[in-house]
């Protein structure tokens, strides 16, 4: 065959310019990315990551992996509000989300990815080959979000970040809230996005945040797990919260019954913090197949005209029954609708010395007040009517109904409307989702920020023009 | 009729271990015709060769002689694997392996390509090979297929959660309604495949003398199982420390053999009589010679001729006991005749090619060459010459065949006695039984759950009953079964005894239990909307119920997605049916059976499937308009 068959064609055969650009959305729980136009991320990578001998291990398959030992699970985020905290693990772990699904790994020094062991033949390379290899978003923009409450150094951070480190042509960054608007067809919108460490309200008007608006608060799908949690060990006999990776094989008890499993032993036992990760799968479960949101109208603890109080109707409920991994088992009837409560009423928060009652200000209702009230009255009506609900602990179910009880009961007037689309993905990932909207248009070109424009102005451009 | 013929396409499945092809496809989709062995030689040039090319170098060779090479079909000497772990790592070598499968089917012109894709490739990587393809083949049409949907459409079925167990990494796939679901894919799992069994027989075996490459043919062969967790392995007297009091429980559930139980075993296997069992003595010991199993490095460093003398002695020494007591002998066979998993010792047949390596690089003459071989291998052909030793070769011939024929080479017939490998009898313990206890089944029934836990909660019902196994990883017998027996015993939730008679119905929400493994299933067509593990009667009155009970405002669809089959999962796992309508593979086995949907799906892709519009595959005039990067837009 021809040798000159064997070269690439030139760049206008095809249509060259059309690179698609990649869209990052790191959250705490989990980093998003993918190429814009897609409709799903590729690229899910877990924001919790391994450490065991100065070495980083990432990714589902290496972290749930109980037969590394000594194996510490961090998160470079912080936990109360999603903002990085650990700047150069965070740069890794982002890297790794793109790398591993949508570049490919390029070819780096062993001692700058933080990968790989330092090995005898990788030392032979110079410090010269390390800077001619290609950096490895040299040729795709990356479009990255960043939660509303991002400080000017954070987001200066995240563009050298990209430009620096990953030699990436074009970026912007975009808040998270506008993406999910977006993702759900709007641009004027109240985002309420209840993630895994912060709930997060903000209004959205033509496409821009309403910054006075944005407000934030710990209760969220953690806060969830502790309740959880504090429920579990508030029972009678308190039930077992042992991970799937400690049983070798379980066998059916009548509920309520101590468990009859085998446990795997280990000789070295996984770290705690590992443990708490594999508690985290089981909670997980927990939430989505137990736990529910009372549904209205009124609260958990009030009573109707009758007398009769929630509580009371939430017990006529037939119950729900969870196996945890042991193959212990429990019937929970009032119980699981306890453990959200604390979302709308604060006084209904399960507490102890450790996990204090969260304030009154912090529940769901109390932000979307407090974020309304900033706003001019006028656009009341718009936001309320757009309510889109977001974040993956928003999917616990009979949240949305109990939501749109809430706020009719706190805005009579105006029509509330909630926009809560029942597919998973589009919830969990609706941040990433409109961000895959916005990078794959057309007229979006002419707002990233290039190389060039980085190199004049330095980090600092990024506050002047993404907006 | 679509563009193209059957008779003229060609699939080739990329591996990082074999790559198969075929071209034209057969009527009956029969199994892959070329298998070649995923590894390239750098030859001298800087190109890449197939085979070890070696330099001939004749006893009265000229200096001035252009030097003569020749290939050698069955050294791995110096060989380039350029996937790992599926992931493409060496392009070059690559490249060059695609382009020696091209050429070994020759096609004709206009021969569009199926290419099964890895899991582990990245968009960037699937449009650099798509380029290749059409620059290098110049080829009409080309089509990619992801290797889980290709499963998928083996076994007929648009739902399922595919586990392919390849050679280095498991993947673990969810596919829902003929989508990836790329969210929560398990891609390329570390240490799951038929490799991490070969590693760790090594470590059980390796204080035995066992070589890396004894063990992997000991994989292979039919002595090597997984029992089923719990099973106690043979010779092991002692009880199964892992026992669960309940017998009903231990019956549904059993250990993973990773426990104290299969340690305590590794400890009395051995104490079964037999020649080799201390392996330390046989240095010391002159007349037990059975078990060196390192001929290799005996015969390179020069002691062939001793050794041969040895073996000689001792044939003729057990020629003679055997004359002496021919009863004994008779019940010394009996044990044999026990089904494998019973038997605490057995032997397979051992192709040695270190063995044949270093007798070539000693560079016999051919004459000398030929009689090495003879007298080194001790495979059935050569037993069925001595008389004495007919009935033990039998009973071999049973183990020995089918290690070769597991791997037919397409390429590299070794029928030629003199190209032919050197057969010797390995004898192992229970340490064949215990190939998959380093946590390798433990590891994907955690990514079976992790993955199929990323899916919606009404969808999982469905996915754990259709569990499709695939990969030459999962020939290792009793693995599948061993794989559900761990899946079952881990995370099946039994129905509960708190609601189980209470449950009144139709309440307004679906009871969590009660409706176990027993319930009917209703069929795929409820895909979508509805549940799986409920009666269809029940969630009919149930959504109905839903329904009327929903606030007005709420879009009624949106109430059974987040309402219907919201309970904790699985209450059965199931493996989907086997396809039975392909002859040729129903005795080939279904574990290529990825292979087979490739060829399905270039049947229905390139040949049946009309619809211009929408179609499956890039063609040639599409690549010149959109690139490479066109190929996301065409690829399933």
């Amino acid at each position: 065959m021809a040798q000159s068959a064997f070269t690439a064609p030139q760049q206008n055969e095809y249509a060259g310019d059309e690179v698609s650009a990649i869209v990052l959305d790191p959250g705490y729980s989990t980093v998003r990315a993918g190429l814009a136009g897609e409709d799903v991320p590729k690229s899910i990578v877990p924001t919790f990551y391994g450490s065991t001998d100065g070495k980083l291990l990432f990714g589902d398959n290496t972290i749930h992996n109980s037969y590394v030992p000594n194996m510490e699970i961090r998160n470079p985020m912080s936990e109360t509000d999603g903002i990085v905290q650990d700047w150069d693990t965070a740069a890794k772990l982002w890297e790794y989300s793109i790398t591993s699904r949508l570049t490919g790994e390029k070819q780096r020094s062993p001692a700058t990815n933080g990968l790989n062991d330092m090995k005898d033949e990788d030392v032979e390379m110079g410090i010269d080959d390390v800077e001619e290899q290609e950096k490895p978003l040299a040729d795709s923009p990356l479009l990255m979000s960043e939660p509303g409450w991002s400080t000017v150094k954070y987001r200066e951070k995240c563009i050298e970040v990209a430009m620096e480190d990953w030699g990436t042509p074009a970026f912007y960054l975009a808040r998270t809230g506008v993406l999910a608007a977006f993702a759900s067809g709007r641009h004027s919108a109240l985002v309420v996005d209840i993630g895994a460490s912060a709930t997060s309200v903000t209004p959205v008007s033509e496409g821009l945040v309403l910054k006075k608006g944005i407000q934030k608060s710990p209760l969220a799908g953690n806060f969830i797990s502790n309740q959880i949690r504090l429920m579990l060990a508030s029972t009678s006999p308190p039930a077992p919260l042992i991970p799937h990776y400690m049983v070798a094989s379980k066998s059916p008890v009548d509920a309520g019954a101590p468990s009859n499993a085998t446990y795997k032993k280990f000789d070295t036992p996984p770290t705690a913090s590992f443990r708490r990760l594999e508690e985290e799968r089981v909670l997980t479960e927990f939430k989505e197949s137990v736990v529910q949101v009372w549904g209205g109208p009124g609260r958990l603890t009030s009573h109707d005209q009758n007398g009769i109080s929630n509580e009371d109707k939430a017990r006529q409920m037939p119950g729900r029954t969870f196996e945890m991994p042991d193959g212990w088992n429990q019937v929970y009837g009032v119980e699981r609708f306890r453990c959200t409560e604390g979302l709308f009423d604060a006084k209904a928060a399960l507490s102890d010395s450790e996990h204090p009652t969260p304030s009154l200000s912090q529940t769901l209702p109390a932000l979307i007040q407090a974020s309304l009230s900033a706003l001019d009255v006028d656009i009341h009506p718009v936001m309320l009517s757009n309510i889109v609900l977001t974040g993956g602990s928003s999917l616990l179910v009979g949240l949305s109904e109990r939501l749109t009880a809430e706020l009719q009961a706190m805005y009579p007037g105006p029509r509330v409307r909630i926009y809560a689309p029942g597919q998973t993905v589009e919830r969990k990932f609706a941040s990433w989702i409109g961000g895959s909207i916005l990078g794959s248009l057309g007229s979006f070109h002419q707002m990233w920020v290039s190389k060039k424009e980085y190199d004049e102005h330095g980090p600092n451009i990024v506050e002047k023009r993404c907006k | 009729m679509g563009a193209f013929k059957e008779e003229n396409l060609i699939v080739i499945a990329p591996g990082s271990a074999t790559t198969l092809a075929v071209a034209g496809l057969a009527e009956s989709l029969a199994p892959a015709k070329l298998r070649v062995k995923s590894r390239m030689f750098p030859a001298e040039n800087g190109e890449w060769e197939p085979f070890k090319v070696r330099r001939k170098t004749a006893e009265n060779q000229q200096p001035e002689q252009e030097p003569a090479y020749e290939e050698d079909v069955m050294s791995e000497e110096g060989a380039v694997w350029p996937m790992v772990e599926g992931r493409i790592v060496n392009w070059p070598c690559f490249f060059a392996l695609i382009t020696h499968v091209y050429n070994t089917l020759n096609p004709p012109f206009h021969t569009p390509i199926l290419l099964v894709a890895q899991p582990a490739w990245t968009n960037k990587e699937t449009e650099k090979i798509t380029q290749f393809f059409f620059e290098k083949f110049k080829i009409p049409a080309f089509a990619l297929v992801d290797s889980a949907t290709a499963a998928c459409w083996a076994y007929g079925t648009n739902t399922a959660t595919i586990v392919d167990i390849g050679w280095q990494k498991a993947d673990v796939t969810v596919i829902y309604d003929y989508a990836v679901q790329s969210a929560g894919r398990s891609i390329a799992i570390a240490n799951c495949g038929g490799e991490a069994f070969t590693e760790r027989l090594l470590e059980l075996l390796k204080p035995r003398g066992f070589t890396r490459e004894m063990c992997e043919q000991l994989k292979r062969s039919p002595i090597c199982e997984v029992l089923p967790p719990g099973t106690p392995l043979p010779g092991s007297s002692a009880p199964d420390q892992e026992q669960v009091t309940n017998p009903a429980a231990a019956a549904s559930t059993g250990a993973s053999a990773s426990g104290p139980a299969a340690a305590a075993a590794i400890g009395t296997g051995p104490r079964g009589p037999g020649p080799d069992t201390e392996v330390g003595e046989e240095q010391k010991d002159e007349e037990d010679n059975e078990g060196v199993l390192d001929v290799a490095s005996i015969v390179a460093g020069g002691k062939m001729n001793e050794y041969l003398a040895k073996k000689e002695k001792e044939k003729a020494e057990r020629l003679a006991a055997k004359k002496k007591g021919g009863d004994a002998a008779a019940t010394a066979a009996k044990p044999v005749r026990l089904p494998n998993a019973k038997r605490d010792r057995a032997t397979f047949m051992y192709e040695d090619h270190a063995l044949l390596d270093s007798l070539k690089n000693m560079n016999l003459s051919g004459k000398m060459m030929a009689e090495a071989q003879a007298a080194l291998d001790e495979g059935p052909n050569k037993r069925q010459k001595t008389p004495e030793a007919v009935a033990d070769g039998e009973s071999l011939a049973t183990n020995g065949e089918p290690t070769s024929a597991i791997e037919p080479n397409g390429v590299s017939s070794h029928s030629g006695s003199r190209a032919g490998p050197i057969r010797r009898e390995i004898e192992v313990g229970v340490e064949r039984f215990q190939a998959a206890t380093g946590g390798v089944l433990d590891r994907i029934a955690d990514a079976i759950h992790r993955t199929i836990a990323a899916e919606m909660v009404q969808q999982r019902s469905q996915l754990w009953d259709s569990l499709i196994v695939v990969g030459n990883g999962a020939k290792l017998r009793g693995f599948k079964e061993a794989l559900m027996s761990t899946l079952q015993s881990k995370y099946l939730i039994s129905p509960s005894s708190a609601t189980i008679f209470t449950s009144e119905l139709p309440s307004h929400m679906t009871t969590p239990t009660g409706t176990g493994a027993n319930t009917p299933q209703p069929q795929l067509g409820l895909h979508g909307g509805g549940s799986s593990s409920v009666n269809p009667l029940l969630l009919a009155a149930t959504t109905a119920q839903t329904q009327h009970l929903a606030p007005p405002h709420m879009p009624s669809s949106q109430m059974q997605h987040t309402q219907s089959s919201h309970q904790q999962t699985p209450h059965s796992i199931k493996f989907a049916k086997v396809p039975d309508y392909f002859p040729e593979w129903k005795d080939f086995g279904y574990d290529e059976a990825g292979f087979l949907g490739a060829q399905v799906a270039a049947k229905v892709l390139f040949v049946v499937d009309t619809n211009q519009n929408q179609k499956g595959y890039m063609t040639r005039s599409d690549y010149n308009e959109q690139g490479p990067s066109g190929i996301h837009d065409f690829s399933l």
